[in-house]
């Protein structure tokens, strides 16, 4: 990995130096892929295709791979990268605007690497989150809606019937409670006004 | 037909049932697991155990006798005792309003959280996105997902209880839909609650009995149950063990309220209550055990789970800090890994101590909850971990409903019972004095949570008065029960 470096560097003027340090902050993005993931030399082509697609896409510029250098990568899967401008490659593209770039296409280059806003960080650019869908009614007023629509469907059942039963009963009059018991036993006598064939305690 | 012939259970497995659906209720899922975690796990057995038949069956029992002899609700039954005696029949009936007018808005939650368990992600499984969508909100971020659900998205609440809030729409709606249930389920006395409670009963036990399975096959399971039962008896030493023991099962088993009064009062009057009396009376007991073993099964995973979340944190802090391969460090060897780091990096280790987390499965088990923090937070949280959790999280809730509206019919016939039993108030049809009361009880939608708190706490003040009263005056009921027979 430090023979890429080496290379690199010496296509560029001295002063670029391929060391990843505070001084040489301003232009790098470290990664991270927080998983184990297999890093070889492929891995790295795929990454450097991603950023400069989204390179591409961002500024309208004709990003190459040669233009995204990879460098200080550790066991962790962790590395600096810094983005050279297609033009002139001794010039450097600002942190701003990669990060930007970055940003918009997150997704895409999570896809791209078969990974996801948790396994792939990049320091100091948060990701954007998927919008939260916000259906036209919310679910639990559906729940609420067919569940309460029965219980009142049941209780309108309920008063009707006990409206129903209790006309019925004083519908019925005399003769017709007699001619319900005298098919029991004997014959009610109706000068008592109340036909009550239990006793009071 | 005589007119004022009482209503009567159609059978006595009804009235069983009505005692068993009355008495088990929230308190044996969300009170006894805490208890028993406070005082010494298994050892707490020990006084709850001997409260049950001191002070539980004894009292039970008497409750039944005033109400099956007298035929009467709790103010009729205890003015037929003696005429000096009616203020507590009508302190029961009081106290019995104010926890209805409460107890209810336990139900609204769970009526809350059940409809939305009917989504494809559980809404307290994630922080929702901050407006710049940059990530979680940050005061959902401080707490957890569960707690910001349960506190800003269900309650929302506000900072003290002088401030008011206001009626929170959804909530105002679910209040609505519980009290409308509750009508439905009362609107022909024991006729349709007879019916009602073969459900009620019944239902939390299948639950419950799935819950154990599921449970018990649960990563973590048995390091929550065996925390649970280890004993530790020097607890039983502590008198608050033994109040606390007391108090549990007076509360559980629902006496004083003038529930088991007014249900008794529909008995057969040769019903053979003493037997009843004891079997609910295990019933419950014997529930609250049951349950906590599903709640510890439950407490156990979510700390085994909290537990190796921060050592997979722990873990990546240490990997991304120390630039190490992906493989060194595993959760198993994270410990080690620390001696390690900071013996051959002391400096550098020195910077991360800040961030460094204490991860400690102790620490997480002994975290205990009661009440509805137990019930609608630490339980979804540990739901939401679960393979198919809007299937769990729809038969858990509805559990909970039934548990509530169970508890509920014993406090709402506890009232409607003494009134039916006033002469004047028999001629109003039966369904209006309860839609009217359904609608001044509507009106407590305006209590919020630290209301519910507060009269949680303090409406045991009134029956606990009572039944030191009524003890010494259950000598009467004795004498006079011998006298009727």
């Amino acid at each position: 990995m430090w023979s890429s470096c080496v290379r690199t560097r010496s296509m560029l003027s001295p002063t670029t130096l391929c060391v990843c340090n505070e001084k040489t902050a301003l232009s790098f993005l470290k990664i991270w892929f927080m998983l184990q993931y297999e890093w070889n030399r492929n891995q790295r082509f795929l990454f450097q295709a991603a950023i400069a697609f989204a390179m591409s896409h961002h500024l309208d510029l004709e990003f190459n791979v040669s233009n995204i250098l990879v460098c200080d990568e550790t066991p962790r899967v962790s590395f600096w990268f810094v983005v050279t401008s297609p033009d002139d490659p001794s010039r450097l593209v600002g942190k701003e605007s990669v990060e930007l770039a970055v940003r918009a296409s997150r997704s895409r280059i999570n896809n791209i690497l078969l990974l996801n806003d948790a396994t792939l960080e990049f320091i100091g650019v948060l990701p954007t989150l998927a919008a939260p869908v916000k259906p036209a009614t919310p679910s639990w007023l559906i729940v609420f809606g067919v569940v309460i629509g029965i219980i009142g469907a049941g209780i309108v059942f309920l008063l009707v019937s006990t409206v129903v039963q209790k006309k019925r009963y004083v519908d019925d009059d005399e003769e017709a409670q007699m001619k319900r018991m005298a098919g029991n036993e004997g014959i009610c006598n109706t000068s008592f006004s109340e036909c009550d064939r239990n006793t009071q305690m | 037909m005589a007119k004022d012939a009482r209503d009567n259970w159609e059978s006595p497995t009804q009235f069983v049932l009505a005692c068993v659906s009355y008495a088990v209720g929230l308190g044996n899922v969300w009170r006894f697991p805490y208890l028993c975690q406070m005082h010494g796990g298994g050892g707490f057995l020990i006084p709850y155990l001997l409260m049950l038949l001191l002070e539980g069956v004894p009292l039970f029992y008497l409750e039944l006798a005033i109400g099956q002899k007298m035929r009467l609700g709790s103010i009729g039954a205890w003015t037929a005792i003696s005429p000096y005696l009616g203020g507590i029949g009508l302190a029961s009936v009081v106290t019995s309003m104010y926890l209805c007018l409460y107890y209810n808005i336990i139900n609204a939650w769970s009526f809350w959280y059940l409809f939305h368990s009917f989504q494809s992600v559980l809404p307290w499984a994630a922080c929702p996105v901050n407006s710049n969508r940059t990530g979680p909100m940050e005061e959902c971020e401080k707490a957890s997902p569960t707690q910001y659900f349960f506190y800003r998205e269900t309650l929302n609440i506000s900072p003290s209880i002088e401030k008011n809030g206001g009626i929170q729409t959804g909530q105002a709606l679910c209040f609505l839909l519980a009290w409308v249930i509750t009508y439905l389920f009362i609107i022909r006395g024991v006729k349709s609650t007879g019916k009602v409670v073969y459900f009620t009963a019944t239902f939390p036990y299948v639950v419950l009995f799935i819950y154990l399975i599921r449970g018990m096959t649960l990563h973590g399971a048995l390091n929550g149950v065996k925390y649970m039962f280890t004993p530790k008896m020097e607890e039983l030493a502590n008198p608050t063990t033994w109040i606390n023991a007391a108090t549990q099962i007076f509360f559980s088993l629902g006496l004083g309220f003038g529930s088991l009064i007014a249900f008794a009062s529909y008995n057969q009057y040769h019903n053979n209550f003493e037997r009843q009396a004891i079997i609910v009376s295990l019933i419950n007991s014997g529930t609250s055990i049951f349950a906590s073993i599903v709640t510890f099964a439950i407490y156990g995973f979510k700390a085994t789970i909290n537990y190796e979340n921060c050592l997979d944190r722990t873990r990546i802090l240490l990997l991304n800090s120390f630039n190490l391969a992906e493989d060194s460090i595993t959760i198993n060897n994270v410990f080690e890994m620390i001696e390690k780091l900071n013996t051959t990096f002391p400096e550098q280790f020195a910077e991360l101590s800040n961030k460094l987390e204490d991860c400690s499965l102790e620490n997480e088990l002994s975290t205990a909850v009661e009440g509805a923090g137990l019930a609608f937070i630490v339980y979804s949280e540990a739901i939401k971990n679960m393979p198919l959790s809007q299937l769990w999280s729809v038969l858990y809730f509805f559990m909970l409903l039934m548990l509530g509206m169970g508890s509920m019919l014993g406090n709402i016939t506890a009232i409607t019972t003494p009134l039916r039993d006033f002469k004047f108030l028999s001629h109003v049809s039966n369904e209006i004095v309860k839609n009217i009361r359904n609608r001044i009880f509507l009106q407590s939608k305006y209590f919020g949570k630290s209301f519910c708190v507060m009269l949680v706490v303090f409406k045991g003040l009134l029956p606990k008065l009572i039944c030191t009263n009524t003890t010494f005056f259950y000598n009467i009921a004795g004498a006079l029960q011998a006298k009727i027979k």
